[in-house]
């Protein structure tokens, strides 16, 4: 290509160098707002180096999100209107395990002089160290527990979270430079500020149970959730007895219970006062908590606890559902007369927790115990005290509290820095909207590949992790029934748009249409980014939001022509292969060979988005021979296979145009049971090669 | 809307061959929305010569690529009089119109067709483009229920059926359906079999010289200058 001709391309796509992706649903739910949509698609590459890398930048500690997220991302994933969400959590357990995250080391330089105080090491405190000295600040952190780590450590059981995860975090903290006094609870700020602090984040935590308020509460054999769990996680092993009951629905019941039946507590029973649907405990939670043999008893309330015989007398009563309260919940209501009593040899209490603080700190408390802050800045009454996580929130996810830790330690850097407050704003619009019916009709359905459990009977024996880690392929695969929500087809050139209707038609999905005024629309909600569109526009006017149509395979063609050549390898052969399914059929290691061969895999994101140019382009560049590798029937879009025939045939016919074999354009399937690849491809070779011979000849003759 | 198809490459290099630099001109209406010289189009047959070039060792060739927005208009041509300035020769993807549009705008440079300019017609659905009109400057539709027996009957008979109609396809090609039926159909569909009964007189073609010009404009000879 010359000069003129390269300069004057660049000049016209230009415009479109930027990203203009929207940003999907999983996002905007996500607390810490990581850029789940691309680490995800990461994943589906096999790049999972890289997907780590986008997970480090919006996470400050991913293995831990890894076990223990709540997942809202995974509720507003708009998979779940075609079949079921991706597993976002478990993809990226797999990219923190696979990635390596735990080798990673971590450092900061101290750039700033004045010295912040965090008050308590759960997860909100962490982060918000974590961010402090990577803005410079020298940090102490002060933990009234023998151990850092907070909830991580003291209410979390280890199945959940295994400590070594916590310990690495930790270490890699102290690492950076940060301090971490433990044993040591803080008493007074005013203490924290004569000792040279110049500000303060106040993160405690929620670790006081609240009270049922019935009659023998108090009574020995009755304990509550937090210490319950707290003393388990410490390493204690409090004797419970053979039956053991747990009154409360939320997720510190769940653990309580399960970590019952890990300490050899023959009968456990949950005693709930509303039924499953109101639960506030994780379903999947639940489910492994009755795989393991834990009895829920719905709408059942304890009213009085009696000791007798070194046992516990609980009279309960049947509830009934009635209207919905304040927070929609329905409302639980004692049926009359319905009283019964179970006997337990310990009882443990798990109806919520909230802040336990001190008078001296001289803080606005409010509902609940809590502190009162400015949400944006999280500033208290008191000038230089911020605070966070559960302490602020009430019982909350670690998600929330690390999302609330970060937001802490940008606003004490304003703070400390005499800002005003530089609030983040989303640079890009958001993607709204549902799927359409029409759509969703014509989604696939792919089922939720979820990562292997341990067997019930072999976990509850000890405190070891229950869920294991995807494998490669699996992985893959779960990743590539991502929708890709927000990176889909938009028309950039209006102005070039003939309205011809083309991508109207070939669209599998029904999205595009035609508006009132007779222009053509494609929904941002609706499109799956299959790039048929883009690539069949023949005014050229569409592109996908994220460049992953003709602007990446060109790229990436340039990039393997240039080594190519480079090696002067022969017969060279160019293979364009989906990248999702090279990983995701594991076929990669199959078309392998060695550079001697002079086999180049141009890798492209669906065989769908490659167009006639590129394939002409490759035997332009001295390809011998192009092969076209798509997944066929796993392809996560619809009509993708249909389409490359199409350009196939486009192809060919020029090719014996100008001289060249059709047969140098041949097309695979990476799965397919009757054609084994790495066979096909060794034939297509040795074909390319007789074809090169017989050309060699025919000149010779001719000349 | 006019159909074409783009011409094979080996007749496009043949008729370049002598140009060293060549710009390919596609056009933004017509030509995009048939498939046959919209920018996609102007792309794939500048790969395709790039690649004949590298097969056929003839000769030095640089290709620029432009798409117009449409090539039957002077001004849109004013765009791109300074790209037309490096080029030897203009190689146009638009239909026969807008190959002699180009020419008559550019009069001191030479002006290929890169097209065969086929009908007047239709997308059947994507990939399929039927023929509807022939330009007969004498429309008849009103008779035949909207279906044009001039394009769409293989002899082009005014009064049809002819004998070679079976079971509603045409004789000359069995995949074809016979214009002729379908009036049929649509009429009765309509209740205007009686339309069907009537005879209509061959044209008479001689009633329309070529080349044919349409003037909207009035001619104002007095008072147009407020005078």
């Amino acid at each position: 290509m010359d000069n003129k001709v390269k300069n004057y391309r660049t000049s016209q796509t230009k415009k479109t160098r930027s990203w203009r992706t929207l940003i999907p649903p999983c996002q905007v739910a996500c607390p810490l707002h990581m850029e789940i949509g691309e680490y995800v698609d990461l994943v589906a590459q096999g790049k999972v180096m890289e997907a780590l890398q986008v997970i480090r930048e919006g996470n400050p500690f991913p293995s831990i999100c890894a076990y223990v997220c709540t997942h809202p991302c995974e509720d507003a994933c708009r998979r779940s209107q075609v079949d079921k969400p991706i597993a976002i959590r478990a993809l990226k357990r797999f990219a923190v395990e696979f990635g390596g995250d735990r080798a990673q080391l971590l450092e900061a330089e101290t750039t700033q002089s004045e010295k912040v105080a965090v008050v308590g090491s759960g997860p909100a405190g962490l982060a918000c160290a974590y961010y402090l000295r990577k803005l410079g600040y020298p940090v102490t952190i002060f933990e009234a527990y023998s151990e850092p780590g907070g909830m991580l450590r003291v209410g979390i059981p280890q199945y959940r979270l295994p400590r070594h995860v916590v310990d690495t975090e930790v270490q890699r903290l102290i690492q950076m430079g940060v301090e971490i006094k433990t044993n040591t609870r803080v008493i007074s700020l005013d203490l924290l500020f004569d000792m040279g602090y110049k500000a303060i984040f106040l993160t405690v935590g929620a670790h006081q149970s609240l009270r049922m308020g019935i009659e023998g509460e108090d009574s020995p054999g009755v304990i509550d959730g937090a210490t319950f769990l707290r003393e388990v996680n410490l390493g204690l092993k409090p004797s419970l007895g053979e039956r053991v009951g747990v009154v409360g629905g939320g997720n510190v019941a769940i653990d309580a219970a399960r970590a019952t039946v890990r300490l050899g507590s023959k009968k456990v029973s949950i005693l709930y006062r509303r039924s499953r649907a109101e639960m506030p405990a994780s379903p999947s939670e639940i489910e492994q908590a009755l795989e393991e043999g834990v009895e829920i008893m719905f709408l059942v309330a304890p009213m009085k606890v009696k000791r007798a015989d070194g046992r516990l007398d609980v009279t309960c009563v049947k509830m009934e559902l009635g209207e919905p309260d304040a927070g929609g919940r329905r409302r639980p209501v004692p049926i009359p007369g319905s009283e019964f009593t179970i006997e337990f040899d310990t009882l443990i209490t798990a109806i919520g927790q909230a802040p336990q603080l001190s008078e001296d700190f001289r803080l606005r408390i409010g509902r609940g115990s809590t502190i009162q802050v400015d949400p944006v800045t999280l500033t208290t009454n008191r000038l230089g005290v911020f605070a966070g996580g559960d302490a602020v929130t009430g019982p909350a996810t670690v998600t929330q509290a690390l999302a609330s830790g970060r937001q802490a330690a940008f606003r004490i850097d304003d703070y400390l820095r005499h800002r005003y407050p530089r609030v983040e704003r989303e640079a890009e619009p958001a993607l709204l909207g549902e799927l359409s019916a029409r759509t969703i009709e014509m989604i696939r359905k792919v089922e939720r590949l979820e990562p292997p459990l341990v067997p019930p009977e072999a976990r509850t024996k000890e405190f070891t992790t229950v869920e294991l880690i995807y494998d490669w392929e699996s992985a893959v695969n779960e990743a590539r029934r991502c929708l890709r929500c927000g990176m889909g087809a938009e028309i950039l050139f209006q102005d070039k748009c003939a309205t011809c209707l083309t991508c109207l038609r070939v669209c599998s999905y029904h999205v595009p249409y035609l508006d009132g005024g007779g222009n053509i629309q494609i929904p941002a909600e609706q499109c799956l980014a299959c790039g048929i569109c883009v690539a069949e526009c023949p005014a050229r006017a569409i592109i996908l939001r994220k460049p992953y149509d003709r602007r990446h395979i060109d790229e990436e063609l340039e990039h393997a022509l240039k080594s190519a050549t480079e090696s002067k390898s022969k017969p060279l052969i160019i293979g364009f292969c989906c990248q999702y399914g090279l990983f995701g059929t594991g076929t990669l290691a199959g078309l392998w060979r060695e550079s001697k061969a002079g086999i180049w895999i141009v890798p492209v994101f669906c065989v769908a988005k490659l167009e006639e140019g590129h394939v002409l382009q490759a035997f332009e560049m001295g390809a011998e021979g192009v092969f076209i590798a798509g997944c066929g029937e796993q392809c996560s879009r619809e009509n993708t296979a249909f389409w490359v025939l199409q350009r196939v045939e486009k192809v060919k016919k020029v090719l014996s145009q100008v001289g060249l074999e059709p047969e140098r354009l041949q097309t695979f399937n990476l799965r397919t049971v009757e054609m084994d690849v790495a066979e096909a491809l060794d034939n297509f070779t040795e074909q390319i090669g007789r074809l090169c011979l017989a050309s060699v000849i025919k000149q010779e003759v001719k000349s | 809307m006019i159909v074409a198809e783009q011409k094979p490459v080996e007749e496009i290099r043949q008729v370049i061959s002598p140009y060293e630099k060549v710009l390919l001109l596609g056009c933004g209406t017509c030509m995009t929305v048939c498939g046959a010289g919209g920018e996609q189009d102007v792309s794939f047959l500048h790969s395709a010569l790039r690649l004949a070039l590298t097969r056929g060792g003839g000769g030095s060739h640089s290709f620029l690529e432009y798409t117009v927005k449409r090539q039957c208009d002077f001004e849109f041509l004013d765009l791109i009089k300074d790209k037309v300035k490096e080029v030897d020769a203009i190689l146009s993807l638009g239909c026969g119109i807008g190959v002699q549009v180009v020419a008559e705008r550019f009069p001191d440079i030479l002006v290929l067709p890169g097209i065969n300019t086929s009908f007047m017609g239709m997308a059947k659905e994507w990939g399929v483009w039927d023929e509807r009109c022939a330009a007969c400057g004498d429309c008849r539709l009103a008779e035949t229920a909207g279906i044009c027996p001039i394009t769409r009957c293989t002899k082009g008979m005014l009064n049809g059926p002819c004998a070679g109609t079976k079971n509603g396809k045409c004789e000359a090609n069995k995949e074809m359906d016979c214009a002729w039926v379908l009036i049929y159909k649509r009429l009765e569909r309509l209740q205007q079999l009686d339309k069907i009964r009537r005879y209509y007189p061959p044209r008479n073609f001689r009633v329309i010289p070529r080349p044919r010009r349409i003037v909207k404009k009035a001619e104002i000879t007095t008072g147009g200058n407020n005078a």
